[in-house]
């Protein structure tokens, strides 16, 4: 021990200062910055402006990073990427395209949490998520008419986390931002204000799975680590490809980190918390969680991927197949028998980490590319439907049980027709940004070798699509209920989030050619 | 010593951890089982960073602790959550969803 | 491909073990159950105590392990910055005083919202 003291004092007058590109930071600068700031607000903006003075700040700041990160668009098209904070982070093309796809998304999230029309005693979060439920407490909390507005700051967090989750570079920072991204995630789905219940339940299950799950992750990080020498993915990359003089080291590590990545995307055998939070959190949050998360964490697994570890690729991919395969199966064939709304979402939601696998193993270009595209295309329908689940509510709050759906088609044409619209993405017809997105994912898995792959995909995907036009047989041709719920008009945010939705769906579904361009530009990973 | 010892103790360590995270039924130990395993990991970095003679491994120490000091903290307030709610912390409890 | 048999062949074990000794535990054992044999065995304590009168348990422990972090867990972030903190110079300063500034936003959050105080 005091050797090693000694070894720190000696080396203590030779480290040179770091630097740090804070330009080339700046968007993940900013969303935490706004996020400190929101906990400011918090402190000390008195109760009734915190509303408003939250959706400023969030929504300017996250307007702000987004400018930055189009601003740094033109350096990283002229150097193909560069690597920032001695290593730490990566700001290349999937790095700025991703970022540039979690803020829009952000944005909309934001927009979603802040609806107040919906709900009469307010929105959709616990005002006072410490009251047990059923208390005295909570009752006074609800008729002194409290507002949650600690979720701004909390969705900044986990907003930053995902911001630097695909772009970190080295596996400490990939942690970090991992637990940046999931702690606040945990908490935010405990927070409903109906079924308050089911929501402290999902947010337990989420931790508890998730907590174990990133231990693994850490612990494969270790693994790498004495392997390798080097916690910096391009070493680790170099280290693989050198003389193997202790395997075990490198394989379990591997097997290990892509437990904890796997696990964040809700992929097939890791899924078993995802129906459960999706069904239990806040919708708003669900939506959150569904599309931004899974946009984060497949980039950090493409990174890991192909930039850790291309010498592996032969290594690799028979696990990831059988992962891609079995997710694909499962959250299809589960689907089929759910009856409640927010539950047959999430298993689609497995289904499509699925899809979005078959494009990560053809480990070429296209690949990256079409995953990319997969991404955007999926993270703005899985948006847009939740936000619909919102709006079908009867006296108990959302009416997500399938059977209250019957007949809405008749009731409320615009709305079962905007949900229509959605579960043909999710199923990929024609003319939906669903069909192109797998269209890109299932090309670029023939093309690198996984033929089987993109068998099981298809048949996968018809059975998926199946379930879907069940809902809409479900909404359109049967006889609305009596006792059926109502559909509330939202306002503005809403209705804004719902209509970018089913802008997206459509205008990629029928002209994706500028968006696939751009993911091709923006698939070069900087090693 | 061999410091191959210290890593075979922070995998045992970490298989105890994740072994009572399976079997336990009181959140708050299956808790202290993750926490058990963060700490093995810290064990096993430490020690790759005396074989490999550099520092990283030391650092990353560091960070695994507030990492799960910061877990800890949102861990904790969501079991409590649960517990003033249910009156029982044990996970078999947790069972209003299932598929 | 062949460096996945060892692993499918040892899951194939593994999987065999606990398919025959459950079931042959199932065919050939006696069956009396009773309420403790039904637990999860946790070395002789009760799986799942609980607070005696079957209500009230103080939280105000918790919310100071919670706000430990705070005041104590950060710290450890001062020492290597201690050490190298000649070679680092202004800029190690700099990035230090912004570390410290946002905990102190946290505690600022605390002291507002009521969490210091004991009653």
């Amino acid at each position: 021990m005091s050797s090693g003291l000694q070894l720190a004092a000696d080396a203590a007058d030779k480290v040179p200062a770091p630097s740090i590109e804070y330009g080339k930071l700046s968007p993940m600068l900013i969303v935490f910055g706004i996020a400190v700031a929101g906990v400011l607000v918090e402190a000390f903006v008195p109760r009734k402006a915190r509303y408003v003075t939250h959706l400023v700040v969030a929504l300017g700041g996250m307007a702000a990073a987004f400018g930055a990160v189009l601003a740094l668009i033109p350096g990283v098209k002229d150097s193909g990427g560069e690597i920032a904070a001695v290593g730490a982070v990566a700001v290349d093309g999937p790095t700025l395209f991703l970022q540039g796809t979690l803020l829009l998304l952000g944005i909309v999230s934001v927009l979603l949490m802040a609806e107040r029309k919906l709900e009469p005693g307010g929105d959709a979060f616990a005002p006072q998520a410490a009251a047990a439920p059923g208390s005295a407490q909570e009752k006074e909390a609800a008729a002194a008419g409290l507002r949650q507005t600690e979720v701004y700051p909390l969705a900044m967090f986990a907003l930053g986390g995902m911001l630097l989750f695909p772009a970190a570079n080295d596996l400490l920072t990939l942690f970090v931002a991992l637990e940046v991204m999931s702690l606040p995630l945990y908490l935010l789905c405990g927070l409903a204000r109906r079924r308050r219940l089911l929501s402290q339940e999902a947010a337990l299950k989420y931790f508890l799975l998730g907590a174990f799950s990133s231990a693994f992750f850490l612990f494969g990080v270790a693994l790498l680590y004495g392997y390798s020498g080097s916690v910096r993915l391009d070493r680790i990359a170099v280290a693989t490809g050198g003389a193997m003089d202790n395997d075990a080291l490198l394989l379990i590590g591997l097997a290990m980190v892509a437990v904890g990545l796997l696990f964040k995307v809700g992929a097939v055998p890791f899924h078993s918390w995802t129906p459960d939070v999706y069904q239990g959190a806040p919708t708003p949050i669900t939506g959150f969680m569904a599309s931004a998360t899974k946009v984060a964490a497949f980039g950090a697994l493409l990174r890991f991927f192909y930039v850790a570890l291309p010498g592996m690729k032969w290594d690799w991919r028979p696990m990831m197949t059988g992962v891609a395969i079995v997710t694909m199966v499962v959250g299809a064939v589960i689907a089929i028998t759910q009856t409640d709304v927010k539950r047959m979402l999430a298993y689609s939601s497995i289904a499509h980490a699925g899809f979005i696998l078959t494009g990560m193993i053809a480990a070429n270009e296209a690949g990256a590319s079409s995953t990319l595209f997969y991404l955007v295309a999926y993270g703005f329908v899985t948006l847009g439907a939740f936000a619909v689940v919102t709006l079908v509510r009867d006296a108990g709050g959302e009416a997500t049980h399938l059977s209250r759906w019957a007949g809405l088609g008749r009731r409320s044409p615009l709305v079962a027709g905007v949900f229509a619209v959605f579960l043909l993405a999710f199923a990929g017809i024609p003319l939906t940004s669903g069909f192109s997105g797998k269209f890109a994912v299932f090309q670029a898995a023939a093309d690198g070798g996984a033929g089987s792959l993109v068998i099981v995909g298809v048949l996968c995907s018809a059975i998926a699509a199946f379930f879907y036009v069940r809902v809409i047989v479900l909404m359109f041709f049967s006889e609305p209920r009596a006792d059926g719920p109502t559909v509330v008009v939202p306002s503005v945010m809403t209705t804004a989030a719902i209509a970018l939705g089913v802008t997206v769906t459509v205008v990629l579904g029928i002209v994706p050619q500028p968006v696939l361009d751009l993911a091709d530009k923006a698939a070069l990973f900087v090693h | 010593m061999n410091p191959a010892n210290y890593l075979y103790l922070a995998a045992l360590l970490f298989t105890v951890g994740a072994a009572g995270v399976l079997l336990r039924r009181n959140a708050i130990v299956v808790f202290m089982c993750v926490e058990l395993m963060l700490n093995a990991t810290n064990l096993a970095f430490v020690t790759f960073a005396r074989m490999h003679g550099n520092y990283d491994g030391q650092v990353i120490a560091f960070f695994t602790m507030v990492v799960a000091a910061a877990e800890v903290v949102v861990g904790l307030s969501i079991i409590i959550a649960i517990f003033r709610s249910r009156r029982t912390a044990s996970v078999d409890d947790a069972n209003l969803m299932k598929w | 491909m062949n460096l996945y048999a060892p692993i499918l062949a040892l899951g194939g074990i593994a999987a065999a073990f606990g398919v025959v000794s459950l079931v042959a535990g199932a065919l050939t054992g006696p069956k009396r159950y009773n309420r403790a044999k039904l637990e999860a065995y946790e070395c002789g304590i009760e799986p799942t105590p609980q607070p005696a009168g079957g209500g009230r348990f103080p939280v105000k422990y918790y919310l100071t392990a919670m706000l430990f972090i705070i005041f104590d867990i950060e710290i450890v972030f001062l020492y290597p910055w201690a050490v190298y903190f000649d070679s680092l110079g202004i800029f190690g300063l700099v990035e230090m005083a912004l570390f410290i500034a946002t905990v102190f936003v946290a505690y600022a959050y605390l002291w507002r919202r009521g969490g210091l105080e004991w009653d």
